[in-house]
């Protein structure tokens, strides 16, 4: 186990930049998850802490020992890949002992090594097959217990979930989050999928073009996004936008949407008079059917049933929105519908994308 | 009983006589084309050369040409000329594979690699195999002759030479210079082969193996090689049975000699056939390397089958 900083991290491919000057540090023992669209870095981040990809400039410390230069092998890291790596002329039991293997442990403390990883992860039957013939599942159980034998500093996780059908996925995240628990390892895991991230982060890190969006807690992320790309990333059914302008009359104010109606906000926030902004607010904490003077009217374009609740498509004039309700008396709406958008649950972005 | 019996058969099948035989020849016909092909290109050849093994024919003997069982073996069998041909075919072989395989694969491992300018040296690395093999054998004769190549006086520089002569003239040493010769024109077909192989393997596993502890030996041994394995087995088994039929750069370049010192087993075929004009002679030749050469193939064909039921 062992803390992990990096400091002022940048990776150039030739002339393209792909990170630019990234700040991190990870606690012993914490599990952090790299998230963010495709091409925001994060893989290659993951993978200049591994080793695989060279540092253009910054600096990575594992324990406090600076890693730049070191080869993969000396870092003391495991790291579980999407396509699982699994060697496919090694059986599984072999595939658990490589790395021990390779330098030159004992017999005997191979044995019950792997024997204890293959118990923690159910693979106990399959000690003897070739991956080829282990299903999805079996081969990313293989893949973490090659890893845990180990007992590295760090694990780390690219996008160890992908490649499984929904179901399954599901199931290897509660896994994952377990085996953390158990090990109290400093894990690292990079997904694409905010739903990865939210369950099993202690702190998230938001990526989006190379550059780190915001830091923190997974309700942090999604209670408090520090600008739209989070708001934006985090959360599904995703977070409904409004552009328009912030219009201030004394105690109170006014929200222009574009396109010519007004939100009347109940309150101030920190905008200046006239400027451009977004108003966002979360499709769960859009109020349907309310009464009193501050409801809007909306149309309904569109109810999706989840089973575990509805998401109504709803439209405001010209601009379309979402809300979620867990209340089955919408499933059956259409025409207009009274919306209320609490003001205690609004978010207001400034003309640049900056929460206020 | 009998007309009722043949009206009943009659009418099961009312169609005319003519009908009935166009039906049942149709399928024989339709392939008749290509089984025709086949036969007379490949079976018929083969048959006839077979047959020559057990004639006497020497083309300047209108005379000969009858049936003489198997004189022409019992001949071979006390052949000397024959037997240091095939200790010739396996030292030819068996180095020229062995060479052409190392470089082949050395040559691969480090196209594998990126750099600058990778496709041109692709390119250039390949051209051997496109050199027509005998002027492969002209050019290298050339090069071992001191009087107009430069690699005599080049071993004699380094010490490697008493003095600058022709290898190929050297009962010792004619053997290497068509060896040689062979593995620089070989050498690019292990290496194209063994460099797709190459790329077939997934950069993950390295990179897996890498965080596991490898290093660039083990990751070679527990990797690269296990993937190579089929590849391997497969062209070395295809290069076996190709250079020992492979006569080309020995005649260009040593004629068998001297005193038939570089004679291969094809080569001697070709010397029996083609100078001494002995076609029975050589046909029994070419059958006793037939048969070895088709022993060879079902070893390796059963050692890949045990292999392939072993995992």
């Amino acid at each position: 186990m062992a803390s992990i900083d990096i400091s002022n991290i940048r990776k150039s491919y030739g002339i393209h930049p792909v990170l630019h000057g990234i700040d991190l540090e990870i606690k012993d023992g914490e599990f952090v998850v790299l998230v963010g669209p495709s091409g925001c870095g994060k893989s290659t981040l993951l993978r200049m802490i591994a080793g695989l990809e060279a540092v253009t400039d910054g600096e990575i410390r594992i324990a406090g020992k600076r890693v730049n230069d070191l080869a993969p092998k000396d870092r003391d890291i495991a790291m579980v890949f999407q396509s699982y790596a699994l060697y496919p002329h090694m059986s599984v039991a072999k595939n658990m002992s490589y790395s021990l293997r390779l330098r030159k442990t004992a017999k005997e403390k191979i044995a019950s090594v792997v024997a204890s990883a293959a118990g923690k992860l159910g693979l106990d039957p399959l000690m003897e097959r070739r991956p080829k013939a282990l299903s999805g599942g079996q081969r990313q159980r293989v893949a973490m217990g090659r890893a845990i034998v180990r007992e590295p500093k760090a694990f780390l996780f690219d996008e160890p979930l992908s490649n499984l059908d929904a179901r399954l996925r599901e199931q290897m995240r509660a896994e994952i989050k377990k085996l953390h628990q158990d090990l109290g390892a400093t894990s690292i895991y990079v997904t694409h999928d905010q739903i990865e991230a939210m369950t099993l982060a202690d702190r998230i890190v938001a990526m989006h073009g190379g550059i780190i969006q915001q830091v923190g807690s997974p309700l942090e992320l999604y209670d408090n996004p520090a600008n739209l790309f989070v708001a934006g990333f985090i959360g599904s059914p995703g977070m409904n936008f409004f552009e328009g302008r912030y219009m201030a009359s004394g105690e109170t104010a006014n929200f222009a949407l574009t396109g010519g109606m007004a939100l009347p906000l109940g309150g101030t926030a920190n905008l200046a008079d006239g400027s451009r902004a977004t108003l966002g607010i979360r499709p769960e904490h859009v109020a349907l059917g309310a009464e009193g003077l501050d409801v809007l009217k909306a149309t309904v374009d569109l109810v999706e049933p989840t089973g575990f609740g509805i998401i109504v498509h709803l439209k405001l004039g010209p601009v379309a929105f979402k809300a979620f309700t867990l209340d089955r008396r919408f499933l059956g709406m259409h025409g207009e519908v009274n919306v209320r958008l609490p003001v205690g649950n609004l978010h207001f972005f400034d003309e640049a994308g900056r929460k206020v | 009983m009998d007309s009722l019996a043949a009206r009943s058969g009659s009418r099961r099948d009312q169609r005319p006589l003519k009908k009935r035989l166009a039906d049942a020849s149709a399928p024989y016909l339709y392939s008749a084309p290509a089984l025709i092909l086949i036969v007379t290109v490949m079976l018929v050849p083969l048959v006839l050369g077979i047959s020559y093994a057990f004639r006497d024919i020497q083309l300047l003997n209108p005379f000969s040409g009858g049936f003489i069982g198997l004189d022409h073996f019992k001949t071979l069998s006390q052949d000397q000329n024959f037997y240091r041909a095939l200790k010739n075919t396996l030292w030819w072989t068996g180095w020229s594979v062995l060479l052409q395989f190392i470089f082949g694969l050395i040559l691969a491992l480090l196209l594998d690699k990126p750099f600058y300018g990778r496709a041109i040296v692709q390119a250039l690395v390949f051209l051997p195999w496109a050199v027509p093999s005998f002027l492969a054998g002209l050019n290298w004769a050339w090069l071992f002759n001191p009087v107009v190549g430069p690699i005599p006086h080049w071993l004699f520089a380094l010490g490697l030479m008493s003095e600058p002569s022709n290898i190929l003239s050297d009962p010792h040493l004619s053997m290497w210079g068509p060896i040689i010769a062979n593995v620089w024109w070989g050498i690019p077909f292990f290496a194209i082969t063994l460099l797709a192989a190459l790329q077939a393997i997934p950069r993950d596993l390295y990179e897996a193996a890498s965080i596991d502890g490898a290093g660039p030996v083990q990751r070679f041994l527990s990797i690269t090689l296990p993937f190579l394995a089929p590849t391997i087995a497969i062209t070395v088994l295809l290069r076996t049975v190709w250079i020992s039929n492979f006569a080309d750069l020995i005649i260009v370049m040593t004629n068998g000699g001297p005193a038939d010192r570089s004679q291969i087993v094809a080569s001697y075929i070709f010397t029996q056939a083609f100078k001494r004009l002995d076609f029975g002679y050589a046909s029994a030749i070419a059958l006793v390397l037939l048969v070895l050469l088709i022993t060879y193939s079902m070893l390796i064909v059963i050692l890949r089958q045990w292999l392939l039921s072993k995992d």
